[in-house]
C-alpha cells in the first residue's frame, strides 16, 4: 500500500513504515516505528532511578513542621511531581521517614519502632530545628535531636523549614540514592537485629549533641543565667 | 534587676510574686467580696474553713480553704441548690518558688447560676497530700493525675493515681516544681536510655490495647443501634 510503484529498492520512510505497522495492527515501539525496541544500561542506574522517582513518605508529624509538609503536599507546592506520590501512613510500605517537629522522649520508642518496621531501602529526614537538635526545647522532656534515635540522612533547617526546604531535602535524598551501588547495598543498608529498639548513638555521642551546655545533671536555673540588666535604649521607649 | 541590696538572682531565687492582691475595679461592686453569693455563704456556713478571700484579675473570686477540708466544702459547693457549681472546669497547682507553700487550684462554675469561683487550697512543700474530688467531678481523675504527676501532690483516695504526661519509668521527680532543673537530673544518654526502655504494657491495660484492633473487640457499649438514632431525630 505504502509501496511506490515501479522504483523497486529504494528504502521506506519512516512514515511508510509506520503506515504498514499501523495497517497491519501492530504497535511501535518506545521510540516509533523503525527504532530498536530495547536499550542498554546499568542496573544501578535503572534500579536508583526507579527508586528515587518513587519515594513514598512516612510522615511523623509531630508540630507546627507537619503544616508545613502538608502544605508541601498539597497542590501550590506538589510534592507528587517529584514522585513522592502519596504518604504512606503504614511504615511498611514507606521509603522515607520525614520526622517534622519535636519528640519528646516518650515519643522516643515510638519513633524508633516506626524505623525498625520501615523496610530497607530506607532513608530519613529531620525537618526542622527541633527534630534535628532539640531547638529551643533544651528541657527534661525534649530529645535533643532524632540522630540519637535513628540515623538521619539529610537535616533540613528551618523553624518550620517553608516547603522549598522540604522539597529541596527530598531532592538531596534523591541526589544521595542516585550515586548508590547495588554492590554496596549490603554494607550500606544491612541491619544487625540486635539494634533494634536500641538508641543510635552511643553515650558519649549522645552528650555531646546534647551540648553545647555539657552534662545536663549540673545544670540549675542559675548555672547558665547571665547578669541580666535592662539595656540602655532611650530610643525604644515611647514618648 | 539587681537593687541596693541583693543580686539579679535573688529574684528568680524567690520565683515571682504569687498572683493573688485585691484589684481596683473600674466598675465599683464587682471586686467587692460581698457581691459574690458564694463568698458570703461560705463565710457564713465555714468560717473556720474559709482562711482568707481574694479579688484577682478584676472580677475572679478567690476563697483559700484548710487543705483539711477541702472535700466537705466542694461537695457542699457542689449540692447546695443556690451553689449548684456542677462543673469543675480545671484542678491545677501553683509553686511560686523560695519555700512558699504550693497552691492547689479548683476553677469551678455553676451552670445553673451562671457563676465562677476559684478555690484554693496551700499545701506546705513537706507535707504535699490532699483529699481527692474524683468522687465528687470524674473530671478530677486525669487533672488530679496530671497534678500529681507534674507537682508529686499526693491525692488521698484517688482510684488511679499514677503518671499521666510523664513516662511511668520517669524516675527524676516533679518537674514542673520549681526546685526542678530545667534539664531533668539524668544525662541526657541516661535519658535517652531510659526513653528507649519504655514498656507500653506500663501505660495502657490490655483492653486498652485491644481497642481499635480487630473489629469484634470493640467495647460493646460503643456502637448505637439504629433504634436509638431514629428516637433521637424524632
Amino acid at each position: 500500500m505504502g509501496m511506490s510503484d515501479g522504483e523497486g529498492t529504494d528504502p521506506l520512510s519512516l512514515a511508510e513504515i509506520e503506515a504498514l505497522g499501523q495497517a497491519e495492527g501492530r504497535q511501535g515501539g518506545l521510540l516509533g516505528f523503525g527504532h530498536p525496541t530495547f536499550l542498554t544500561t546499568k542496573v544501578d542506574f535503572v534500579v536508583n532511578w526507579a527508586r528515587r522517582n518513587s519515594l513514598w513518605p512516612m510522615p511523623f508529624g509531630t508540630a507546627c513542621c507537619a503544616i508545613e509538609m502538608m502544605a508541601s503536599a498539597a497542590s501550590n507546592f506538589d510534592l507528587a511531581r517529584f514522585g513522592m506520590e502519596r504518604m504512606s501512613f503504614s511504615p511498611r510500605q514507606a521509603d522515607v521517614l520525614i520526622c517534622a517537629g519535636r519528640v519528646p522522649y516518650k515519643l522516643a520508642p515510638v519513633l524508633r519502632r516506626i524505623w525498625d518496621q520501615m523496610m530497607q531501602p530506607k532513608w530519613c529526614i529531620s525537618m526542622g530545628a527541633c527534630a534535628s537538635s532539640g531547638g529551643v526545647f533544651d528541657t527534661y522532656s525534649m530529645v535533643q535531636g532524632i540522630d540519637t534515635i535513628v540515623p538521619v540522612d539529610v537535616y533540613v533547617p528551618g523553624c518550620p523549614p517553608r516547603p522549598e526546604g522540604l522539597i529541596y531535602g527530598l531532592m538531596m535524598i534523591q541526589e544521595k540514592i542516585r550515586h548508590e551501588s547495588l554492590t554496596e547495598h549490603y554494607s550500606l543498608r544491612a541491619e544487625n537485629p540486635s539494634l533494634v529498639g536500641r538508641p543510635r548513638a552511643g553515650d558519649e555521642e549522645v552528650e555531646a549533641l546534647a551540648g553545647p551546655f555539657g552534662n545536663s545533671t549540673q545544670q540549675d536555673q542559675l548555672s547558665s543565667a547571665a547578669q541580666t540588666t535592662r539595656p540602655e535604649r532611650s530610643e525604644d521607649l515611647l514618648p | 534587676m539587681a537593687g541596693e541590696n541583693g543580686s539579679a538572682f535573688d529574684a528568680v531565687e524567690q520565683g515571682p510574686e504569687a498572683s493573688g492582691r485585691n484589684t481596683e475595679t473600674p466598675h465599683g461592686g464587682v471586686g467587692n467580696p460581698a457581691e459574690h453569693p458564694s463568698v458570703t455563704a461560705l463565710q457564713g456556713r465555714f468560717d473556720s474553713a474559709v482562711l482568707r478571700h481574694e479579688v484577682q484579675a478584676g472580677d475572679q473570686h478567690v476563697v483559700f480553704l484548710d487543705p483539711g477540708s477541702n472535700r466537705a466544702v466542694l461537695a457542699w459547693l457542689r449540692d447546695d441548690p443556690e451553689q449548684r457549681y456542677d462543673l469543675l472546669v480545671d484542678v491545677t497547682a501553683v509553686d511560686y518558688g523560695g519555700g512558699r507553700p504550693l497552691q492547689i487550684v479548683y476553677q469551678l462554675w455553676s451552670v445553673p447560676h451562671k457563676r465562677a469561683l476559684r478555690i484554693k487550697c496551700e499545701l506546705p512543700l513537706d507535707g504535699l497530700s490532699i483529699e481527692s474530688v474524683v468522687q465528687l467531678w470524674n473530671a478530677a481523675n486525669w487533672l488530679e493525675r496530671e497534678v500529681y504527676d507534674l507537682f508529686g501532690v499526693e491525692f488521698r483516695d484517688h482510684p488511679d493515681l499514677r503518671r499521666i504526661l510523664m513516662p511511668q519509668n520517669y524516675a527524676e521527680g516533679h518537674p514542673l516544681r520549681k526546685d526542678f532543673p530545667l534539664r531533668g537530673r539524668f544525662s541526657r544518654a541516661e535519658q535517652t536510655r531510659r526513653a528507649l526502655s519504655q514498656d507500653y504494657h506500663d501505660d495502657y491495660t490490655p483492653e486498652e490495647l485491644e481497642v481499635g484492633g480487630a473489629p469484634g473487640l470493640a467495647p460493646p457499649e460503643l456502637p448505637i443501634s439504629t433504634d436509638e438514632v431514629g428516637t433521637r431525630l424524632d
